[in-house]
């Protein structure tokens, strides 16, 4: 089957290691400036699907910004699990303290599966991305 | 996830922290490839990658200054060995890694061990 490329974005509307999500027929799409180079990934992060364009791109890597999960975003391949939070040295309340336990525990269940990315092209300076 | 990805990553981001402290990646590539794959071990134990030479003590402010790369919190030392403690960073002159000193932080550079550089 052709692949289907529709217009997502104007590319100066994103600078180089700048992200910006889309939706294109419903579909939540994160369109990424790697250093000149435009890659598309799903919105939505493998860990817990937080919007990844609230993270950080360096180079090729985008960074989370909800639990520092790292994604290649030019193969999708997942770089790494979630960062345990700093909890510094501080005692916390009891309940506090029991609460993280509890959330902790439930998040070890929790897999990071690697994102799911598209093909893009950049025509009359217009991003177009392959559904 | 993937160790060889994780590995690559992990250089590449440390790559930019040492570089402007006057570090590089060893050129002894079978040593970095080992102690890069250490500290993917580590970070995907702990969530830190700490480094793989050092004991972790669950005392937090002790631990956190053996989190790669160390070296600003260990500099004094680093730089007088030219080289950080478990190797996987040397200055950035040199070139044989191996002909480098180690010795205890607070102590001198031993008589005529000064290591190999090309600067």
């Amino acid at each position: 089957m052709d692949k289907r490329f529709i217009r997502a974005i104007h590319s100066d509307q994103i600078a180089a290691g700048g992200m910006k999500a889309v939706e294109i027929d419903g579909l939540e799409v994160v369109i990424c400036n790697a250093a000149g180079t435009f890659r598309a990934i799903q919105r939505r992060c493998g860990h817990m699907n937080a919007p990844l364009e609230f993270g950080t791109l360096d180079g090729t890597i985008v960074t989370c910004g909800m639990h520092c999960v790292q994604f290649d975003v030019t193969t999708g391949h997942a770089l790494c699990g979630p960062v345990p939070a700093d909890l510094g040295n501080e005692s916390l309340p009891p309940r506090v303290a029991e609460y993280l336990g509890n959330v902790t525990q439930q998040m070890a269940h929790i897999r990071t599966e690697s994102i799911r990315t598209y093909e893009t092209k950049v025509e009359a300076e217009w991003v177009h991305i392959a559904l | 996830m993937d160790t060889e990805s994780r590995k690559k990553t992990l250089q590449y981001f440390f790559e930019k922290v040492v570089g402007p402290l006057g570090f590089k990646f060893t050129p002894d590539a079978d040593l970095k490839d080992f102690l890069l794959e250490q500290e993917v071990t580590l970070e995907a134990k702990h969530g830190i990658p700490f480094c793989p030479c050092q004991p972790i003590r669950n005392d937090r402010a002790r631990d956190m200054k053996i989190v790669c790369p160390c070296i600003p919190f260990h500099r004094q030392h680093f730089d007088q060995m030219k080289r950080c403690w478990c190797g996987l960073f040397v200055h950035i002159d040199v070139v044989d890694p191996d002909s480098l000193p180690q010795f205890p932080p607070h102590s001198s550079i031993p008589e005529g061990s000064a290591g190999s550089s090309d600067g």
